[in-house]
């Protein structure tokens, strides 16, 4: 009976792994395949001629450096702009008194079961009447939704309002009391929606792909979608564009391992 | 009363930078897709009143017809199998394996999530060319090659695949986190009663679950019918129509087609499926639950 259960175990231990195998090993292989030349597709890899060739190629002619400064750009003022209007608005919510309140959250909160693709027709015809096409802002704007502050304001109710007061007696002003007094007591959930926010704004594809048309303001998630699309049988190139595009979220995960599986598994709240 | 008057104040404009965003992005489009559905616009002229025309040319569009039909296929199948997959790795990494192995596991099963859809889906695509890894696998254990995405039959069983291996590590998260809030003394009585693991998984497990398994039911629904971005990296539609899917069909007729007003009817059709079958699994889970 025990042994029994030293072998379960053992087997158990030994599917997971190949699990977690399965999971990493297609980034090993991308990695590998990025620095050969090959046109085939196998397991034999000679180490002696790896080169960073192909990553020379698609930075030098496809203008990948644009691109993640785009994707950098944009994906930094969406997160700082969710956060910062997400939690401002929280704020009232939870802790300001004014009239239809209660009604004006919950129209914030219907809008969450709306989706993206939904909207997108309408916010492409807004954005082109505004002359914002291939733009940032056209970018960046539509990330900021209402599941930030439906999920900021849960943390918001928390803070006690003895302490606010105390602040207040102190001779704080309102708009002090929130960024020196609030915010840090809330910085967990604003660090969680601020990865949250970042892979999906690293990641998004389908409102990019149709605002941005030019090359000039295409993010790297667009342009490797194009690349693969052009490029498909030159295997390398395209593998040194895609980890390319994988090295900023693959160090964020490294560093911040703890934030990113909160930040994400936050987001299951959404449902 | 002076409080009360700053309270206003503040509150107000500290909501207003959401409250523009959340109109200019989400209330008013939703007002404009529906009025948009009645009319014919091409977006260079203005649009035309034109009635239910598009809603009568969705039920006899092959690529409605079709696309409904894969996006059910697909969210039929990667949804109990992705839930299964991560509930199962949670409940054993849980029980068995709370060390450093299993902390390595989890790490490298969450890895997927963070890498975007397109990534993933280029390098499947890689992989299920006819001379990639899986074919070689294959042609090893003297299996003959298959053409996975260029076969109507096996291209979309391809795509679910890649998704769910996408997908595992964000539901394995949430199950794992739901399994750690169980009262450890649910399992120690069971212990005592001899309950094997099995019978702990399925009498204690699943049951303490319920709200969670709802919630990764729910939110792999929705994901499910919104599925764009594998299918446009891995087969764009093809081959024929065989993994056309709802979103694809909005954004070509959108802006390949520019028949932007019948693009915005199959939207709302899409939006109407999502909250019926939301619904629905309320519905169940309500019925589970009493």
């Amino acid at each position: 009976m025990k042994k029994d259960n030293v072998i379960l175990r053992k087997f158990v231990a030994a599917v997971l792994v190949i699990s977690a195998i399965a999971a990493v090993f297609p980034f090993i292989y991308m990695v590998l395949i990025s620095l050969t030349q090959k046109d085939t597709l196998n397991f034999d890899f000679n180490f002696a001629t790896m080169s960073l060739v192909n990553y020379e190629r698609v930075i030098n002619n496809f203008h990948l450096l644009t691109n993640l400064k785009n994707s950098i750009i944009v994906t930094t003022s969406a997160c700082i702009i969710n956060a910062l209007f997400s939690s401002m608005a929280a704020y009232a919510f939870a802790k300001k008194d004014f009239p239809f309140r209660k009604q004006i959250f919950a129209v914030f909160i219907a809008t969450l079961v709306i989706p993206g693709q939904v909207t997108m027709i309408p916010v492409f015809v807004i954005m082109r009447g505004l002359g914002l096409m291939n733009t940032y802002p056209a970018l960046i704007l539509p990330i900021v939704n209402a599941f930030g502050v439906f999920l900021v304001r849960q943390f918001m109710v928390s803070v006690p309002d003895d302490l606010l007061d105390a602040a207040r007696i102190d001779g704080c002003g309102e708009n002090r009391i929130f960024f020196t007094v609030v915010l840090p007591l809330v910085q967990p959930v604003l660090v969680s929606l601020t990865i949250f926010t970042f892979i999906s704004s690293w990641n998004d594809f389908l409102w990019p792909l149709v605002i941005a048309s030019k090359p000039a303001i295409k993010t790297l998630t667009l342009a490797i979608a194009s690349l693969k699309g052009s490029y498909s049988t030159n295997y390398g190139l395209v593998m040194a564009g895609s980890t390319f595009t994988f090295i900023v979220p693959f160090l964020l995960y490294v560093f911040l391992q703890k934030q990113f599986v909160e930040g994400i598994a936050l987001s299951g709240i959404k449902g | 009363m002076k409080k009360k008057k700053s309270d206003m104040i503040m509150g107000y404009s500290y909501i207003l930078p959401s409250l523009i965003l959340i109109c200019i992005f989400a209330i008013i489009p939703i007002f404009m897709n529906i009025y948009y559905s009645f009319t014919q616009y091409n977006i260079l002229t203005p649009p035309q009143w034109i009635g239910l025309d598009n809603y009568k040319r969705l039920f006899s569009d092959p690529y409605i017809s079709s696309s409904l039909k894969n996006t059910i296929i697909f969210t039929l199948v990667t949804v109990p199998v992705q839930s299964i997959i991560s509930l199962v790795i949670a409940a054993v990494l849980a029980a068995q394996f709370k060390n450093k192995l299993g902390e390595a596991i989890r790490s490298a099963l969450f890895i997927p999530v963070i890498a975007s859809a397109v990534l993933v889906g280029t390098i499947f695509s890689l992989f299920l060319e006819p001379s990639g890894l899986f074919n070689s696998a294959l042609n090893a254990l003297h299996i003959d090659s298959v053409n996975w995405l260029g076969n109507g039959k096996t291209a979309m069983f391809s795509v679910i695949m890649a998704t769910i291996w996408k997908n595992v590590g964000y539901f394995l998260v949430i199950f794992y986190a739901g399994i750690l809030d169980i009262p450890t003394s649910f399992y120690e009585a069971a212990e005592v009663d001899g309950a094997s693991a099995l019978q702990k998984f399925v009498h204690i497990t699943v049951p303490s679950l319920s709200h969670v398994i709802y919630l990764v039911i729910t939110l792999g629904t929705i994901w499910s019918f919104q599925v764009f971005d594998m299918v446009y990296t891995m087969t764009n539609g093809g081959p024929g129509m065989s993994t056309v899917t709802l979103v694809l069909t909005i954004y070509n007729s959108a802006f390949k087609g520019f028949s932007m007003g019948y693009a915005a009817a199959i939207a709302l059709l899409m939006f109407a499926l999502v909250l019926i079958v939301q619904r629905l699994e309320a519905k169940l889970f309500d019925k589970e639950e009493k």
